[in-house]
């Protein structure tokens, strides 16, 4: 069962680099090396700041559209393609099957999200003509991204399950923006007088996922490092929030009639 | 095949040559347009403008930060356009720098550890809007506890508004901070005791240089140390004119009749001259029939 579920990762990994994926990282590399070499005349003194906020919001905003965009393809292209007939008649579970795609997927997020740290490491040092105690201080926050590049891959996964790739695009999109306001809603909810207003934001805000939990890229750039205990809790969150998002996924999926 | 592809280049590179030119002309037609739209003020506070940059604040903070810069740049370079001379820093009243205060309140919202941008309004905006200085001050204090760096140029604005009792009190609860230089007490005595004097002045603008990494600052602080070095030069050199006129009953009316009273003082002279130099290395003039002293004309130091 792991190694239907393995393989079926590895390829989903082997498609996304076929489909020219990680050429964002071209990307990428350009708009750091641009920075690092124009910045110091722009920002008096603040190049290694700017640096890792652009670098990091950079990898957040790439992993955002990959996460997005690649994931609501993950299942509808093998519909599509009719694929997924012959690989649901060899002895995979659907439930596997959804597995290995956002394995797959995360992979390929990792490796993004690695060569990306690497980058904005290599462009502080360069700005800063040495080394920079923040080249390592800038790390936790790249876990925190890719741990929330992984919750929003899971919930293009779960609109993918059943809707159109448009309109999981759009509705992934949509969490991923409220997702960032959910202070609001517990605000919103905090401050209502209605009994049923309240509990409906507050229902909202724990049924959303909470990306703010996620928001470290402008302390980082300060170089300040998050607290083990929150990173911790943060990763156990996500985790959580992902085998929520993927087991009703899976459900959905379990019972979508494919004829 | 070959001579579809080069008419095809050609259209391609006629098409781009044509919408660079369309560019250009539209441009040139905004220029009035867009010079009032610099002056509008934000649409954004900076609540409204954190909220809505998900979690990009700090990238949002960046862009506003260097906006501040290239607005207070574009200021000089327009006032040099427009007049003669070099721009001088404590001239900077004269820029109408409206949107200043509020671009830094946005910087400083959306980032609120962002310590160069309260250094930057603390050395800029008092010239501009002290209470806004004063304001974005306090709030960076809010945000930022420990930091004594925020105290020392809250200090700094007091002081300059001659408020030395604030000034004083300002450095005192800084100087309590963990990490705060021992100086930060010294300084908050010699607020109390000093207030407006030169030396405590100098001592000030030096230890603002030490604990700045903004080139722009310690370019200011330069500057208005030079400032202060040629006011208590043009003293000693009154005074030396004053004990030549009290010798001889008349104003000297070269520099070379001082000359031997140069001997001895801390005053730069030139050797083709005799005329003592400014900290610029330019000569200082005589005045009113020789009885006073003032910089030359195109001197970089500040009156």
């Amino acid at each position: 069962m792991r190694v239907q579920t393995i393989a079926i990762a590895r390829n989903a990994f082997r498609e996304a680099v076929r489909d020219r994926v990680l050429y964002n990282l071209i990307l990428f590399a350009l708009l750091l090396i641009g920075s690092a070499i124009f910045l110091g005349e722009l920002s008096a003194g603040q190049e290694a700041k700017i640096i890792v906020d652009l670098g990091l919001s950079a990898m957040l905003l790439f992993g955002a559209f990959i996460a997005i965009f690649v994931g609501v393809g993950l299942v509808y292209k093998e519909i599509e393609r009719r694929t997924l007939y012959t690989i649901l008649s060899k002895p995979v579970g659907r439930g596997q099957f959804l597995l290995g795609k956002y394995l797959g997927l995360s992979l390929t997020l990792l490796v993004n999200v690695a060569v990306m740290g690497l980058g904005v490491t290599l462009a502080l040092v360069y700005v800063r003509r040495g080394w920079d105690p923040l080249a390592w201080k800038l790390w936790p926050a790249v876990l925190l991204i890719y741990a929330e590049l992984l919750i929003i891959t899971a919930v293009a996964l779960l609109f993918s399950s059943f809707s159109s790739p448009a309109l999981s695009a759009l509705l992934t999109f949509f969490v991923f923006i409220i997702g960032h306001f959910s202070a609001d809603l517990k605000m919103l909810g905090a401050n209502s007088s209605s009994l049923a207003t309240r509990w409906l934001f507050q229902g909202l805000y724990y049924l959303l996922p909470n990306l703010s939990n996620y928001s470290v890229i402008t302390t980082a750039a300060h170089g300040v490092v998050p607290d083990t205990s929150s990173t911790v809790a943060a990763m156990a969150y996500a985790v959580a929030y992902i085998v929520v998002l993927l087991s009703a996924a899976g459900l959905i999926f379990r019972r979508r009639n494919f004829k | 095949m070959m001579k579809r592809d080069l008419t095809l280049a050609i259209i391609l590179v006629s098409a781009l040559g044509a919408a660079v030119m369309l560019s250009r002309w539209l441009d040139n037609r905004r220029t009035s347009t867009a010079a009032s739209l610099g002056e509008e003020q934000l649409y954004l506070d900076g609540a409204t403008a954190r909220r809505l940059t998900l979690g990009f604040n700090g990238l949002a903070a960046d862009w506003y930060w260097m906006r501040s810069l290239q607005y207070l740049g574009r200021k000089i370079v327009n006032y040099q356009d427009t007049h003669a001379g070099q721009f001088q820093l404590n001239n900077l009243s004269t820029l109408e720098l409206r949107l200043l205060p509020q671009l830094l309140e946005v910087t400083t919202t959306l980032d609120p550890q962002f310590i160069a941008a309260y250094e930057y309004g603390a050395v800029i905006l008092p010239e501009v809007n002290r209470e806004a200085a004063v304001a974005l001050l306090n709030r960076g204090i809010a945000a930022n506890p420990s930091s004594w760096r925020l105290y020392q140029h809250l200090g700094y604005i007091y002081w300059q508004n001659q408020d030395y009792e604030k000034a004083s009190e300002t450095y005192a609860a800084g100087a309590k901070l963990p990490g705060a230089p021992a100086w930060m007490t010294a300084m908050a005595a010699r607020m109390k005791a000093d207030r407006g004097s030169r030396d405590a002045a100098r001592e000030m603008y030096r230890h603002l240089a030490e604990s700045s990494s903004d080139n722009a600052i310690k370019e200011m602080v330069a500057h208005q140390i030079m400032r202060l070095d040629a006011l208590d030069e043009r003293d000693l050199i009154r005074k030396l004119i004053g004990d030549f006129r009290a010798e001889t009953g008349r104003c000297p009316q070269t520099w070379r009749e001082l000359a031997n009273r140069f001997h001895g003082t801390r005053l730069r002279i030139d050797s083709l001259s005799n005329a003592p130099v400014d900290p610029t290395d330019l000569p200082y003039r005589l005045m009113n029939n020789g009885c006073d002293v003032d910089l030359d004309p195109y001197s970089k130091v500040s009156r």
